[in-house]
């Protein structure tokens, strides 16, 4: 009989995203590995983030403090991408809290994934607290691939300093139940903000995006599109406000969120809204939900695309209008590929990963 | 010599309104057929009923190609057998690069015939062979497909999907439109070259112009949904000097 082998960490998930100038760092069940992130007490965070703000009020309460009391932080450098690739491998529940904190005047590169291995039920809970400071500019990437039994929530607490910049782009790429709690104070004037999320999801999956985006300072903008893909049984939820307060003149904010249904079955419930306090703004919001156009699908099939593969070419164009958002290329092509994949029903999972995903 | 296409009879119909009335049309290898008519004489209808549009119904007559029901083929089985339109107006696929949408398309021609599909290198090499006939940029294959194209650039698509397809039958629907010169030339140009004893191709226009470039073996006057005049390319001119409404 073959005997018990110990088989290292490494070699069972492999995360082959070989991007120029990359930083790739793991962090195992919310331990990370290796030197660059430093565990240190919390940050002092309250009256920073904004966590709610409900029937018309503008509060802002103190982060809650993660179960550890020890944060993840990530300084990013200029000049690099720095990948953090967290993995489930135990059972147990995780709360986990990363921080991600930008210095001034810098333009910074961060791509977080998010993988389980085997068909555990992982349950996670993360807070994410992303700091952008005076000046500085964040292109954040976040790839979400686990298992269909998972449950992940991130709360993303979000703040913007003065002519900063920042965006994000999440892709759900596959998970049992994902919430994304999105809150963005932009707190300095003329930063700016871009906020996308693309959503694909089958099964049983469900998939909520709650946002809160609260304009506090002038001359600020701020870009929001989160498109969902639907199939089998899958469900998602959108709720998405957006407050402009009494002094945030000047502010342009822009709120969308689109699905596509493939089935039947699937459902898409929609909830984008708008508080606004201040008087010289322009803002919009709105959602759809449908399939989509019959003259690209003729366009394609003339040219002699099946319609099952004239219907992948049209989700994957759905998608794209997120994926166009992730500005790095080779990063958004890899991205590309996997939505390819997982829209054609070819298995990007990670259970027992030892393929190459992203 | 086999025919290629042969209409019988067509009536087809949008909604409740009947457009083509019984039209009669043989097309044969090697051939290049001008159509031309007014707006709203069916010749749109007539390319679009062709390439297997389901907003339009066919209420009598036969169409044959190549000795198949035409009218019994999806659209990718008429693209596949050898058809292709170019269309008045190209359609934008936002999010779908010109790259995927080719290499989609001509990796499906090739399942049909059991090729295998053609690596990233030999369509690229394809790809820039066949761009070059139109004088296309390289760099529109990443772009979206026709998205941000002007009119005349999305006119050189049509005919570089052409190319990439080398089709039996290609229906041009009013690729001259919108066309300046120059544009007009490198289309034309593009159509002359991919000419063979084998395939034909069907000009669908308003005006002689297209045809001082793609000079037509048969003229046809398309008129109130029927075919009301058939000569050689010298109609074509009389109809340019006269207008249609000695047809009236």
């Amino acid at each position: 009989m073959e005997g018990f082998r110990y088989i290292p960490k490494k070699q069972l998930f492999d995360c082959s995203v070989s991007l120029d100038g990359a930083r790739k760092f793991f962090v195992w069940d919310g331990h990370p590995e290796g030197l660059p992130f430093e565990e240190r007490p919390l940050l002092d965070c309250s009256a920073e983030f904004c966590v709610s703000t409900r029937v018309g009020k503008i509060s802002y309460s103190p982060a809650e403090i993660s179960a550890s009391g020890k944060a993840t932080v990530i300084i990013p450098k200029e000049g690099e991408i720095t990948q953090v690739i967290s993995v489930r491998v135990s059972p147990a529940p995780l709360s986990e809290r990363t921080v991600i904190d930008c210095p001034s005047e810098g333009k910074f590169n961060v791509v977080l994934c998010s993988h389980t291995v085997g068909q555990d039920r992982f349950s996670t809970n993360g807070i994410v607290e992303i700091r952008v400071n005076k000046g500085a500019s964040l292109d954040l990437v976040v790839m979400q691939n686990e298992n269909s039994l998972s449950r992940h929530e991130s709360d993303y607490r979000i703040r913007l300093e003065e002519n900063s910049s920042l965006s994000l782009n999440i892709v759900t790429l596959h998970a049992g139940n994902v919430t994304n709690k999105i809150h963005t104070l932009i707190a300095g004037k003329k930063a700016s903000c871009n906020l996308n999320g693309l959503y694909l999801a089958d099964g049983q999956q469900i998939v909520d995006t709650d946002v809160v985006l609260v304009h506090d300072a002038e001359e600020t903008q701020s870009r929001q599109l989160f498109k969902g893909i639907l199939d089998g049984n899958s469900k998602s939820k959108f709720d998405g406000e957006v407050v402009v307060s009494p002094s945030a003149q000047k502010t342009e904010a822009y709120q969308a969120n689109n699905n596509l249904l493939i089935s039947d079955q699937a459902k898409a419930s929609s909830d984008p809204h708008l508080v606004i306090y201040a008087d010289d703004v322009k803002c919009s919001h709105g959602s759809a939900a449908g399939s989509v156009g019959d003259q690209e699908l003729f366009y394609m099939r003339s040219r002699g695309i099946s319609e099952k593969e004239a219907r992948i070419l049209q989700q994957q164009a759905f998608a794209g209008t997120v994926l166009e958002k992730v500005a790095h290329p080779e990063l958004r092509e890899r991205l590309s590929r996997l939505v390819e994949k997982r829209l054609r029903g070819e298995d990007t999972l990670c259970a027992g990963c030892s393929k190459r995903c992203c | 010599m086999e025919n290629l296409l042969e209409i019988k009879n067509l009536h087809a119909r949008i909604g409740d309104k009947e457009i083509l009335k019984g039209v009669n049309l043989v097309i044969r290898p090697g051939e290049v057929h001008a159509i031309m008519g007014r707006n709203g004489s069916g010749k749109s209808t007539l390319s679009a009923v062709l390439a297997g549009n389901s907003n339009y119904t066919v209420t009598q007559g036969s169409v044959t190609y190549l000795g198949q029901d035409l009218l019994k083929m999806s659209p990718e089985e008429r693209s596949w057998a050898g058809i292709f339109l170019g269309f008045q107006y190209p359609v934008e696929i936002p999010g779908v690069t010109n790259v995927n949408f080719m290499k989609t398309a001509v990796n499906e021609h090739r399942k049909q015939k059991n090729l295998p599909p053609l690596s990233a290198a030999e369509y690229l090499k394809m790809m820039r062979e066949k761009m070059a006939y139109v004088e296309m940029d390289p760099s529109f294959s990443s772009r979206g497909v026709n998205v941000g194209f002007s009119g005349g650039e999305k006119k050189r698509n049509e005919i570089f999907q052409m190319a990439m397809l080398s089709p039996k039958l290609a229906i041009l629907d009013e690729t001259d439109s919108g066309l300046d010169v120059d544009a007009l030339r490198i289309v034309a140009n593009g159509v002359n070259r991919l000419k063979t004893p084998e395939n034909a191709f069907v000009v669908i226009t308003h005006y002689q112009r297209l045809l001082d470039y793609i000079v037509p073996d048969v003229v046809h006057v398309l008129y109130k949904g029927r075919i009301v005049k058939t000569a050689g390319k010298e109609l074509a001119a009389e109809v340019e000097a006269h207008g249609y409404e000695e047809f009236e």
